[in-house]
């Protein structure tokens, strides 16, 4: 009896990793001041219908960001100014992207796909708390599907309907 | 090894599993399914119900509770129903009848993580929220608000009334004492019995609740308390100048039925009605001259019975100022009318204009014998004809009977809002004010009950600048019915307001609300909060 029901239990953690409703960020865990690449994973369009947009915010704190092209999607990166000036190796940097897009694709709702883009944890990010990293699907006819909700101080972002993929923030490594 | 038993290994490499399984589970967000669409569609309204209901999500689910919440408020359990992929196809019951009917369902996913949902959907038409006060009337409480105004009339109109009379016509033996008497204190009672009726009205409670102070201190907190305590000072005073002589006597009774026309001006709903300055008055006059004519009934009556010597000047004075009173009863009658009613068709089609036609019709008889009075009887009977003034009285007695219907019948009014307030009461909005640092709305619901509503939001930010957003959605669920969330997104009217047009809300009572303000692509709010909508 109690075999069987660890097996059940065994199975249920499994079955968790497995399905992927949301999109997620395949790591969900990063140190500070050091480089990050990031895998969106997209498991599903927009209430069926496919996925013809992606559209990730890079959160303050994260700079120097860089998509990584896909074939058959084409890259948009909008700039802007960040709230402060960040030490990226020695350079002070004010400005980057703050969003990319990859558009002009089709990403039918029974399919899966990954973008992935890397950038740079500054050392101004609060070392334990998450770092959100808002995503927005963009399907036909001006349906969305946003993973944008970030969970309030204390809550868990399982209790969201759409939550934000996010990054734990470990210390940084210290050395080389 | 041989030292451990084989179950005992066994059972740490399941552990050892299942803690991996743990594991993967901590590194991933959990994965909710949702729903992409359904069969009906969500707010539909179809002329035929449904065989099969289709519900189809973002991947398979196995549902933990589905149920239909009728337009009565039931719940009907869905067991039976088909799962194909991520489908759900649930067999409809056929026995439904016609209104708005909510499909309530909670599924889980692959993740273990409950969700739930509504589709709201109408067969025939959005339910109509019922008639007011439904079935929720308590009849004996109604009958003993009733029976308690048709007393206080007796004690205003022929008791405060008579007394005037009695002091005023010329009587030497003062005949139809007894009578008035009677009926100031039948009128004290019911002046003391509508109060307490009225209270244990204002808050719902059945006759048992009679004498709990709570009852009359609500009472007496309604505009109702000033006319019960008025009418009880009337009768007081006119006691005193039924009791009194002379001047005494005739400046109390025309005290007492200045003050008993006051206080029917206090209340209800005539007197509440706009033009405040025309209204009150109105009433005033009206209630006045109802108290002359018919206080003068009964001395009349019984003088005229009994041959007092004095009886023929009290009936010629009578007729002398009758037709000044009634040119101010159905001057000011004619006034509340109009305002009451505002359209003709109004008297036929709302139970206010139908209790007015019955009382017109009474009127009309009352009106009848009184022009018979005057022209075929009053003369002969102050020529001195014997039978004539048996006729007279007997046909006094019959306009008494009918005044007391014409009594009963403005009783029923007591329940019947006037065609003017329908609308209002009809437009009576639900509103709610969530206010929190990033986000503020103000929701109004109009008509703020059950059935096919409007709803406005007005979305400002936390220092009540408008807030221009990019999407507004709301969702509302009523868990102790039954209900899991529904989301109807809001249309742009305004820069700060959005709207939601014709929304079906199936049920009154408490709702959980919710607004989901999306401020720019990447930002959304959320507040929520409880509004409470009628029956």
């Amino acid at each position: 009896m109690l075999s069987k029901l660890i097996i059940t239990a065994a199975f249920l953690g499994i079955s968790a990793t497995t399905a992927f409703a949301h999109s997620t960020l395949e790591v969900t865990e990063a140190h500070v001041g050091a480089s990050y690449k990031a895998v969106i994973r997209v498991p599903h369009g927009c209430e069926g219908k496919p996925t013809l947009a992606l559209r990730v915010q890079i959160p303050e704190g994260m700079i120097a960001a860089k998509p990584m092209p896909k074939p058959g999607w084409t890259l948009e990166k909008i700039k802007g100014a960040y709230a402060k000036s960040y030490d990226y190796f020695g350079t002070p940097m004010k400005e980057g992207v703050k969003e990319i897009v990859w558009k002009g694709g089709s990403l039918a709702d029974d399919e899966y796909e990954e973008f992935v883009f890397r950038a740079f944890l500054t050392e101004s990010l609060p070392v334990g708390k998450t770092l959100y990293v808002p995503l927005v699907q963009e399907c036909p006819d001006g349906a969305t599907e946003r993973w944008i909700e970030v969970p309030a101080e204390g809550k868990s972002s399982d209790d969201l309907e759409s939550p934000a993929p996010g990054i734990r923030l470990l210390e940084k490594k210290s050395g080389h | 090894m041989a030292l451990v038993p084989r179950s005992f290994s066994r059972l740490a490499r399941l552990m050892a599993i299942a803690l991996c399984g743990l594991f993967l589970q901590a590194g991933v967000a959990f994965a909710h399914a949702a729903l992409n669409s359904s069969e009906p569609a969500d707010g539909t309204v179809a002329d035929t119900a449904p065989s099969v209901y289709v519900l189809t999500f973002s991947e398979p689910v196995s549902p933990l509770h589905l149920k239909l919440i009728r337009p009565d408020g039931t719940v009907l359990p869905l067991e039976r129903f088909e799962l194909k992929d991520r489908t759900v196809a649930i067999a409809a019951p056929t026995d439904l009848g016609r209104g708005t009917h909510v499909l309530s369902w909670r599924v889980t996913s692959a993740d273990g993580h409950p969700i739930g949902g509504s589709v709201v959907f109408s067969l025939g038409a959005t339910s109509a929220a019922p008639p007011a006060m439904g079935d929720r009337i308590d009849w004996a409480v109604r009958a003993g608000i009733l029976l308690s105004k048709l007393a206080l009339y007796v004690g205003l109109f022929i008791g405060v009334g008579g007394v005037f009379s009695l002091c005023w016509l010329p009587c030497s033996t003062r005949p139809g004492r007894n009578i008035v008497a009677v009926a100031l204190g039948t009128g004290f009672l019911g002046a003391l019995a509508a109060v307490g009726f009225q209270g244990l009205d204002a808050l719902g409670v059945p006759l048992t609740h009679f004498v709990e102070p709570a009852v009359w201190s609500t009472a007496m907190a309604t505009s109702f308390g000033r006319t019960g305590m008025a009418a009880l000072v009337a009768f007081g005073v006119a006691a005193m100048a039924l009791s009194g002589k002379g001047r005494f006597a005739r400046v109390s009774s025309l005290a007492a039925l200045i003050v008993s026309s006051a206080a029917l001006s206090l209340s209800g709903h005539a007197s509440t009605a706009e033009p405040q300055w025309l209204m009150r008055p109105a009433v005033f006059l009206h209630v006045a001259a109802i108290g002359l004519w018919v206080g003068a009934l009964a001395p009349l009556g019984m003088a005229l019975r009994r041959g007092d010597p004095m009886a023929l000047r009290a009936l010629r004075r009578f007729s002398t100022f009758i037709p000044y009173v009634l040119v101010g009863l159905v001057g000011a009658g004619v006034v509340l009318t109009i305002v009451q009613v505002e359209k003709p068709q109004a008297l036929l089609e709302t139970a206010y204009g139908q209790v007015f036609m019955v009382k017109m019709a009474l009127l009309v008889g009352l009106f009848l014998l009184a022009i018979a009075n005057r022209w075929r009887l009053t003369e002969p009977v102050v020529a001195g004809g014997r039978t004539s003034a048996k006729h007279l009285v007997r046909s006094i007695a019959a306009e008494t009977l009918v005044v007391f219907l014409i009594f009963g019948a403005v009783s029923c009014w007591r329940f019947t809002p006037p065609p003017r307030a329908l609308p209002a009461l009809a437009a009576q909005a639900a509103s709610l004010h969530i206010h929190t640092d990033k986000a503020m709305v103000l929701i109004e619901v109009l008509p703020g009950r059950m059935g096919e509503v409007d709803v406005s939001i007005n979305v400002l930010t936390g220092e009540s600048e408008p807030l221009a957003a990019k999407e507004v959605t709301l969702i509302l669920s009523k868990l102790d019915s039954g209900i899991e969330p529904f989301k109807r997104i809001a249309v742009r009217r305004g820069e700060a307001d959005w709207g939601v047009d014709r929304m079906a809300i199936p049920l009154p009572g408490l709702w959980q609300l919710r607004v989901d303000i999306l401020i720019n692509d990447f930002e959304k709010v959320t507040l929520s909060d409880e509004i409470s909508i009628g029956p």
